[in-house]
C-alpha cells in the first residue's frame, strides 16, 4: 500500500501539470486556461467534433493537427507571465482561446 | 471562410512552391532534364494521401507525439538532402553522369518529402468540409486561389534565378536553398520541443512587435528563411549551425574542385 502510494503519487509529483481542453462545435472548452509561470504543462486537447482541427498558436510557437474524435498531446512552457492566444486554424471564426500564465 | 482557406493553403503551398522553383531553376542551370518533377510530385501526393489516412495511428506513437516526431524526421531529412545537393551541384559541371543521376534523385526526394508534409495538411483541411457542399465549394475556391498565389510567387523566384548568369544563378539558387534548409532544421527543433523530446526554453528575442509572424511579410519570410518572431536558443543554434555547415560544405567542395 505504501509502495503503491509512493509509486502512484511520485510520477504525478515529478511529472508535469496536465491541463485538459475540449473542442466542441468548433469552440474551445474552456477557452481560457490559467497555468503557473515557469512550469512545463502538458495540454491534452480532446477534439469531440467529427471534423479535424489544427491547434495553432504563434505566441506559444505550437501547431498540431487533431483529427475528428481524437486527442492530442501538446507540451507548452515554461513560460513568462502573460497571455498567449491560441486558435483552431480550420475554424478560426469560432475556435479561439488563450493560455493565461500567472 | 474563403479568406481563411486562401491563407491556410497559401501558407502550405508557399514552402513547397519555393523549394520546387529553386530546384527546377537549378536543374535548368545545370542542364538537367526537369522531368523528375512529375514523378516526384506523384510520389509526394501518394505519400500525403497515405499520411492523412495514417495520421490517427501515427499521432498515438511515442505517447501521443508521433505527429511531431514524424514531421521533424521529414524536415531533418530534407535538410540532409539539401546538404547533399549543395555538394553535388558544386561538384558537377559535366564531371560524371552519375552526379547528374544522383542530383535528380536528391531533388526528387526533397520535393516528394516536402509535398507529403504540406499536402497532408491541405488534404485533411479540405476533406473536413467534404460533407457540407456549399462550404466545401467555398473552401475549394479559396484553396485554388491560395495555391495559385503560392505557385505564382514560386514562378517569380524561378524566372529571377534563371535570368542570372551561370555562376550568379548557382550562387543565388544555393543561397536560397541554404536558407530554406536552415529553416527546416529550426522547425524540426521546434517540433521536438513541442513533443518534449528537447528542452523548452524562453525566447532569446521577441521581434513580433516589429514583424509579426501573422503578417504577409512574416509568412513569406517564414517560408523562405524560416523566420520566427520568438525563437529559443536551441532553435537559433540549429538554424545558424545548419546554415554554417551548408556554407562550409559549399566552400570546401568548390575549393577542392578548383585544386583538382
Amino acid at each position: 500500500m505504501l509502495l503503491a502510494c509512493i509509486f502512484g503519487v511520485a510520477p504525478v509529483l515529478a511529472g508535469k501539470l496536465v491541463v485538459e481542453i475540449e473542442i466542441r462545435d468548433h469552440l474551445f472548452w474552456p477557452s481560457e486556461v490559467v497555468v503557473p509561470a515557469n512550469t512545463k504543462v502538458k495540454l491534452l486537447v480532446y477534439n469531440r467534433d467529427p471534423t479535424s482541427e489544427e491547434f495553432e498558436s504563434y505566441e506559444l510557437n505550437r501547431e498540431k493537427v487533431i483529427m475528428g474524435n481524437q486527442k492530442a498531446v501538446i507540451f507548452i512552457g515554461p513560460l513568462l507571465p502573460g497571455e498567449y492566444p491560441f486558435f483552431g486554424e480550420f475554424y478560426p471564426e469560432t475556435a479561439q482561446g488563450k493560455v493565461i500564465v500567472e | 471562410m474563403l479568406l481563411n482557406s486562401v491563407i491556410i493553403v497559401l501558407r502550405e503551398v508557399l514552402e513547397a512552391s519555393l523549394l520546387i522553383s529553386i530546384l527546377l531553376a537549378l536543374s535548368g542551370v545545370l542542364g538537367i532534364s526537369r522531368r523528375w518533377i512529375v514523378w516526384s510530385l506523384g510520389f509526394g501526393l501518394i505519400g500525403a494521401i497515405i499520411y492523412s489516412f495514417g495520421v490517427t495511428v501515427i499521432s498515438d506513437w511515442f505517447d501521443g507525439v508521433g505527429q511531431e516526431v514524424t514531421s521533424a524526421v521529414m524536415q531533418i531529412l530534407i535538410y540532409l538532402l539539401l546538404l547533399a545537393l549543395t555538394f553535388l551541384v558544386l561538384q558537377k559541371h559535366g564531371v560524371h553522369q552519375l552526379f547528374d543521376k544522383l542530383t535528380i534523385l536528391v531533388m526528387a526526394a526533397t520535393v516528394a518529402l516536402a509535398f507529403v508534409r504540406e499536402g497532408f495538411e491541405i488534404l485533411v483541411y479540405i476533406y473536413g468540409f467534404s460533407n457540407e457542399l456549399p462550404r466545401f465549394m467555398s473552401i475549394l475556391t479559396g484553396a485554388v486561389i491560395g495555391a495559385s498565389i503560392g505557385i505564382s510567387i514560386g514562378a517569380l523566384i524561378y524566372y529571377f534565378v534563371r535570368s542570372l548568369s551561370y555562376w550568379q544563378s548557382l550562387l543565388v539558387g544555393l543561397a536560397l536553398l541554404a536558407l530554406v534548409a536552415a529553416g527546416m532544421l529550426s522547425q524540426a527543433v521546434l517540433l521536438l520541443i513541442q513533443a518534449d523530446w528537447l528542452p523548452s526554453q524562453l525566447p532569446i528575442w521577441d521581434s513580433s512587435g516589429w514583424l509579426s509572424e501573422t503578417s504577409v511579410t512574416g509568412q513569406l519570410l517564414y517560408a523562405l528563411i524560416g523566420y520566427e518572431a520568438t525563437p529559443g536558443a536551441l532553435q537559433a543554434a540549429f538554424y545558424f549551425g545548419g546554415l554554417m555547415l551548408l556554407i562550409v560544405v559549399a566552400i570546401a567542395t568548390k575549393l577542392r574542385r578548383q585544386r583538382g
